[in-house]
């Protein structure tokens, strides 16, 4: 039987210790994958989605079920990324590319893929990456939250705390910068 | 170029927002507005094209996959020992290893005999027990030429120098016990000699196991580092075998394609000449 994380919520606060286990084990992946996006640092990604769930589950008995439980975990965890980032007092890191590892670059491969079209599509991870680090936390926020978790509009406003316009304004304008960057840099690498 | 102007309005940039995700939060007749508008207008048009061209590059963008699991935040708050992961088996060999180890650092010396248990440690010598045939009449250095034996021979030299010690001071006890008997005037000098002796002896014994505990270790340590280094080399031997056979194989292909093209030029300027 699947439970809904609100009943696998409840489940933990009566102290079943399985149920958070659930919740995490549902969550890491999204919480993790946010963290990355928004900070740029695997390590420090992974530091993020560990801490976000320490806090969930030191708060769980305070938690009443006001907004979805995904959407408490999202605040956590941006809260999180925005104290990394005023700690670090610094944009978003940009890995620098590395040497082409033929032998990674092969383990990565899909099985359809050739070896071309991997490369192509690292080249084109590295420059959106690149070019995402360049937006100002607030739209590089509202891009991550609407396209990589499908947030509605109305669940990043209540998030970032800021009216529904502000967020649809604040996408608008990191695309058009994206879409500046990513041409910018095409025209660079062909 | 030029710019193409649109008169839609100042919610422009949030109705193709709602229009690119497909905002199923708008107002409908909002929306309605808009796909009207881009029927006619060409910027907005341009504009949503480009930006469902950057969704799809975004898309393509995909975090390095974690290579880890959440620890939990039960088992981060209860912290429990890194060694409950570890079998049990393992956990008892492991501590029957540590006391077998200890026991032979330590020279431990359990015995349980009509006396009762007795346990000793230490480097000292066991004492003749009548449990020990013959033991009481024996000398120290047979018990130790004994223990040598039991502990499997002369892996450890410092016995016989402690047995060589031992055996002179016996001799030297007897003697000053001798002289003592005639001469009690020099019994004094004769004892403050042999403890100067004695202390002497202890600390070149001392002395000379660390510097052997030293030797081992450096032996040791420079034995790691051959293995290290062998197993460094025959990486490299291997890692160098492999870029061959890559090369090779390279080498190979360009090598057909370039049989191929002289075929395919060698067909061409035949061709031309008929």
């Amino acid at each position: 039987m699947t439970w809904t994380d609100e009943e696998l919520v409840a489940k933990s606060i009566r102290g079943d210790a399985d149920s958070f286990n659930e919740l995490v084990l549902r969550w890491e992946r999204p919480i993790y994958a946010l963290a990355y996006r928004t900070i740029g640092r695997e390590e420090d990604a992974r530091d993020v989605c560990q801490e976000t769930f320490l806090r969930a589950f030191r708060a769980l008995p305070g938690f009443r079920g006001q907004a979805k439980f995904s959407s408490w975990l999202y605040r956590i965890a941006l809260n999180l990324c925005r104290d990394w980032i005023r700690r670090e007092r610094r944009a978003p890191v940009v890995q620098p590319p590395e040497d082409v590892d033929l032998i990674e670059l092969a383990a990565a491969a899909e099985p359809s893929e050739s070896i071309e079209d991997l490369v192509a599509r690292k080249d084109l991870m590295r420059l959106v990456e690149h070019a995402m680090a360049l937006l100002p936390e607030e739209q590089r926020t509202a891009i991550v939250l609407k396209e990589y978790h499908g947030l509605t509009f109305q669940e990043i406003a209540e998030l970032v705390g800021c009216p529904l316009s502000t967020v649809k304004t604040r996408l608008y304008q990191g695309l058009i910068v994206l879409r500046r960057e990513l041409s910018k840099n095409r025209r660079a690498t062909r | 170029m030029t710019e193409l102007s649109c008169g839609y309005g100042d919610d422009r940039d949030e109705a193709i927002v709602a229009f690119l995700y497909d905002d199923a939060e708008g107002s409908p007749a909002d929306q309605a507005r808009f796909e009207t508008h881009l029927q006619t207008c060409a910027r907005c048009r341009a504009d949503v094209a480009a930006l469902r061209g950057v969704r799809a590059q975004l898309a393509r963008w995909s975090p390095p996959e974690p290579s880890f699991a959440v620890r939990t935040p039960q088992s981060a708050i209860r912290n429990p020992p890194w060694w409950r992961d570890i079998p049990a088996w393992a956990q008892v060999a492991a501590a029957l290893l540590f006391l077998g180890v200890s026991a032979g650092v330590a020279n431990l010396d359990v015995r349980y005999d009509h006396n009762g248990l007795s346990i000793r440690t230490g480097w000292s010598t066991r004492p003749g027990g009548s449990g020990e045939a013959g033991g009481a009449g024996r000398s120290g250095a047979t018990k130790v030429a004994q223990d040598q034996q039991a502990s499997g021979g002369g892996t450890a030299p410092w016995r016989a120098d402690l047995a060589a010690l031992e055996r002179q001071l016996k001799t030297e006890f007897r003697a000053s016990q001798a002289s003592a008997m005639t001469a009690p005037a020099q019994t004094v000098r004769a004892v403050s000699a042999t403890d100067a002796d004695v202390i002497r002896r202890v600390r070149a014994l001392v002395e000379d196991s660390e510097k052997r505990q030293q030797r081992e270790l450096a032996l040791r340590i420079a034995g790691l580092l051959r293995d290290v280094n062998a197993q460094r080399q025959a990486d490299l031997v291997k890692i160098d075998r492999t870029l061959g056979v890559v090369q090779n194989s390279v080498g190979i292909e360009v090598m057909k394609n370039r049989q191929q093209l002289n075929q395919m030029d060698l067909l061409y300027r035949a061709s031309q000449k008929q």
